[in-house]
C-alpha cells in the first residue's frame, strides 16, 4: 500500500508542548480522519506536514517527496484549508480568487467558477464582510479549485451550521469521487468523521493513540454486559478498556479488537457473556482517550 | 505571479502611495518659492543657497517616511495572517520575498518619479541667479536611491517577526539611553556619534541621507 503521507518518529517542541514519537501513514486514496480533542496537536502535526513548522527530528514525506527540501512542489498539489482563516481580507472574492490561481498550474478556472455559484459566494464582496460561513466555502472553493492530489483540512467546518457544513462537505466528497485524491482531515467533530472517513488516526497530548481502517475502529470497540465476571479478566483475547460494576454481580466492560468467537473465552471463566453493544466512533473514541489517560494493566 | 503580488500591494498601499506622490512632487516646487520672481531686484544667492538647504532637510525624511509605509504595508497582511497563507503557497520562500520586494520598488517608482518631474518643472520655472545651477536630476536620483535603501532596511525590519522589530528597536533605544547615562554621570562615551557616524558616512550603508540635498546649488 502506498502512502500520501508517512510521519516517522517525528519530534516537536514549542514550549511546554511536544509531539513525541509521532508516527502516522496515510494511504493514497483515502480519507483519513485526523481525531483528537483541542490542543492534542492536530493543527501542529498538520503545520509540520506543510512545512510551516520545523521538527526537532524525524521525517515527513508527503506525496512521496521529503519536507522540508520539496516544499514547494508538495504545496503545488496540496490543498490546505487552515484552522483558522488565512486569505488576504482587504481583497475581494474575486481578487483572492485571481491571486490564488496564479500560484497553481493545475488550476480550474470553470470549476471555481461552478463552485462561487453552487456556494453562493459574491465576487464583489471583500473578505472582510464574509460571514464565518462563507469565509469557510471560500477556503474550501480555493483549496478544491486547484485540483490537488492531497487535501489537508484542519477542522474545515468547526463553527459553521449545518447547512454550510452540508455544502462543504458535499463539494469535497463530489471532488474525492471524481479525482480519487487523498483527504487528511482534523477535525474533533467525531460524527463527521464517522460518516465520511475510510482510515482514522487519533490523537491525544501530542501522540498517536491509535491509526486503522474506520471500520475496524467501529467494529472493534464493543460493550459487553457480563454475567459473573471474574474477579481478574486474566488473558483475554481482547483489551479491555473499561470495567463497570452492575446489579446483581453483572458488569459492563469496554473492549477493543472485539470478535464473536472470543465470546467462548467467557465460558473458559465461568462467566456468561449476555450482550455485545455496538458502541459508535465518539463513544469508542471516548473510551479510547480514557484507557489512553489512564492506563490498565 | 509578480502581476498579481504587485496588484496586492499596489490595493493596500495606494492610499499611502497618492500623498506620497503629491508630496514628492510639491516638495521641489515650494522650495523654489524663495528664488522669486524675475523682477526681484538684487539677488541674493547667499539667502537661496540657505532656504533651499533647509528644505533639503525634507527630502530624506519624506523617502524615509515613504519607504517605511511601503515596507509595512507590504508584510501587514501576512502579519494578521501570522504568515500562513504566504508560507503555504507553492513557491519557495525567497522568491515570494522577493517577489514581494521587487513589487515595493515598482510602487516606489510612483514618488520618485513625481518628484523628478515637480523638480524638473521648478528648475524650469524658478529664475535662478548667475553663478546657481538646478540639479533636479541628481536630486531625483539621490531621493530614488534613499527611498531604494530604506525600503530594502524597513522591507527586511517588517518581514521579521515582533521580536526581530523590537530587537533592533531595543537596541537602537539602548544605544541612545547608555550615551545619556554617560552624559549624565560626565562619562566620556561617544557611542551615539560613533554609531551614527558608522551608518551615516561613506561607507556607511546611509551615507545616501546624510550632506546636503539640493535642487539649487552652485
Amino acid at each position: 500500500m502506498s502512502h500520501a503521507i508517512d510521519i516517522r518518529d517525528l519530534h516537536y517542541k514549542a514550549g511546554s508542548f511536544e509531539l513525541r514519537e509521532l508516527a502516522l501513514r496515510v494511504p493514497t486514496g483515502s480519507l483519513y480522519g485526523f481525531l483528537g480533542p483541542n490542543g492534542s496537536g492536530k493543527t501542529t502535526t498538520v503545520r509540520l506536514m506543510l512545512g510551516l513548522l520545523r521538527p526537532l527530528r524525524g521525517s515527513i514525506t508527503v506525496l512521496g517527496a521529503e519536507v522540508p527540501r520539496d516544499i514547494p512542489r508538495i504545496l503545488a498539489r496540496t490543498g490546505y484549508v487552515p484552522e483558522q482563516p488565512h486569505l488576504y481580507t482587504t481583497l475581494t472574492v474575486d481578487e483572492a480568487l485571481r491571486f490564488h490561481s496564479v500560484f497553481y498550474p493545475t488550476w480550474d478556472w470553470d470549476w471555481a467558477n461552478e463552485l462561487v455559484g453552487s456556494f453562493g459566494l459574491d465576487r464583489a464582496r471583500r473578505l472582510s464582510q464574509l460571514s464565518k460561513g462563507e469565509m469557510g466555502k471560500l477556503e474550501m472553493l480555493l483549496a478544491l479549485a486547484q485540483r490537488p492530489e492531497l487535501l489537508v483540512l484542519d477542522e474545515p467546518t468547526d463553527g459553521l451550521d449545518p447547512v454550510v457544513r452540508r455544502d462543504v462537505l458535499a463539494a469535497l466528497l463530489d471532488y474525492v469521487s471524481q479525482q480519487n485524491a487523498t483527504v487528511f482531515i482534523s477535525s474533533h467533530l467525531v460524527h463527521e468523521l464517522e460518516r465520511i472517513c475510510d482510515w482514522v488516526g487519533v490523537m491525544d497530548r501530542g501522540r498517536l493513540v491509535a491509526e486503522l481502517p474506520m471500520q475496524s475502529f467501529k467494529n472493534g470497540i464493543k460493550r459487553l454486559r457480563v454475567a459473573n465476571p471474574p474477579a481478574l479478566p486474566g488473558d483475554t483475547p481482547f483489551v479491555v478498556l473499561a470495567r463497570e460494576g452492575g446489579n446483581g454481580g453483572s458488569e459492563t466492560w469496554t473492549v477493543r479488537g472485539w470478535q464473536a468467537p472470543m465470546s467462548q473465552y467467557f465460558d473458559g471463566v465461568g462467566a456468561s457473556l449476555r450482550e455485545v453493544i455496538d458502541l459508535d466512533l465518539e463513544e469508542g473514541f471516548v473510551e479510547l482517550l480514557r484507557t489512553f489517560r489512564e492506563p490498565r494493566d | 505571479m509578480f502581476r498579481m503580488i504587485l496588484y496586492t500591494q499596489w490595493k493596500w498601499s495606494r492610499l499611502i502611495l497618492l500623498p506620497a506622490v503629491i508630496a514628492a512632487f510639491a516638495l521641489p516646487v515650494f522650495s523654489v518659492q524663495v528664488v522669486g520672481t524675475p523682477n526681484q531686484s538684487g539677488w541674493e544667492a547667499r539667502r537661496i543657497l540657505s532656504a533651499v538647504q533647509t528644505w533639503g532637510i525634507a527630502y530624506p525624511l519624506l523617502a524615509t517616511g515613504i519607504a517605511l509605509a511601503i515596507a509595512m504595508t507590504a508584510w501587514g497582511p501576512d502579519h494578521r495572517g501570522r504568515h500562513v497563507y504566504a508560507l503555504s503557497l507553492p513557491v519557495p520562500r525567497w522568491n515570494y520575498a522577493l517577489q514581494r520586494f521587487g513589487a515595493g520598488i515598482v510602487l516606489l517608482i510612483a514618488p520618485a518619479l513625481a518628484l523628478w518631474i515637480g523638480a524638473a518643472l521648478a528648475a524650469t520655472t524658478a529664475q535662478i541667479p548667475a553663478g546657481l545651477h538646478a540639479y533636479p536630476v541628481a536630486l531625483a536620483a539621490r531621493f530614488t536611491l534613499a527611498l531604494a535603501v530604506a525600503y530594502a532596511v524597513f522591507f527586511a525590519i517588517t518581514a521579521g517577526t515582533t521580536r526581530t522589530a523590537g530587537y533592533v528597536l531595543a537596541t537602537l533605544g539602548g544605544i541612545v539611553l547608555i550615551q545619556i547615562f554617560a552624559a549624565s554621570v560626565g562619562i566620556e562615551i561617544q557611542l551615539l556619534p560613533f554609531v551614527s557616524d558608522r551608518l551615516l558616512l561613506w561607507p556607511g550603508p546611509f551615507e545616501i541621507f546624510s550632506g546636503r540635498w539640493m535642487l539649487i546649488d552652485v
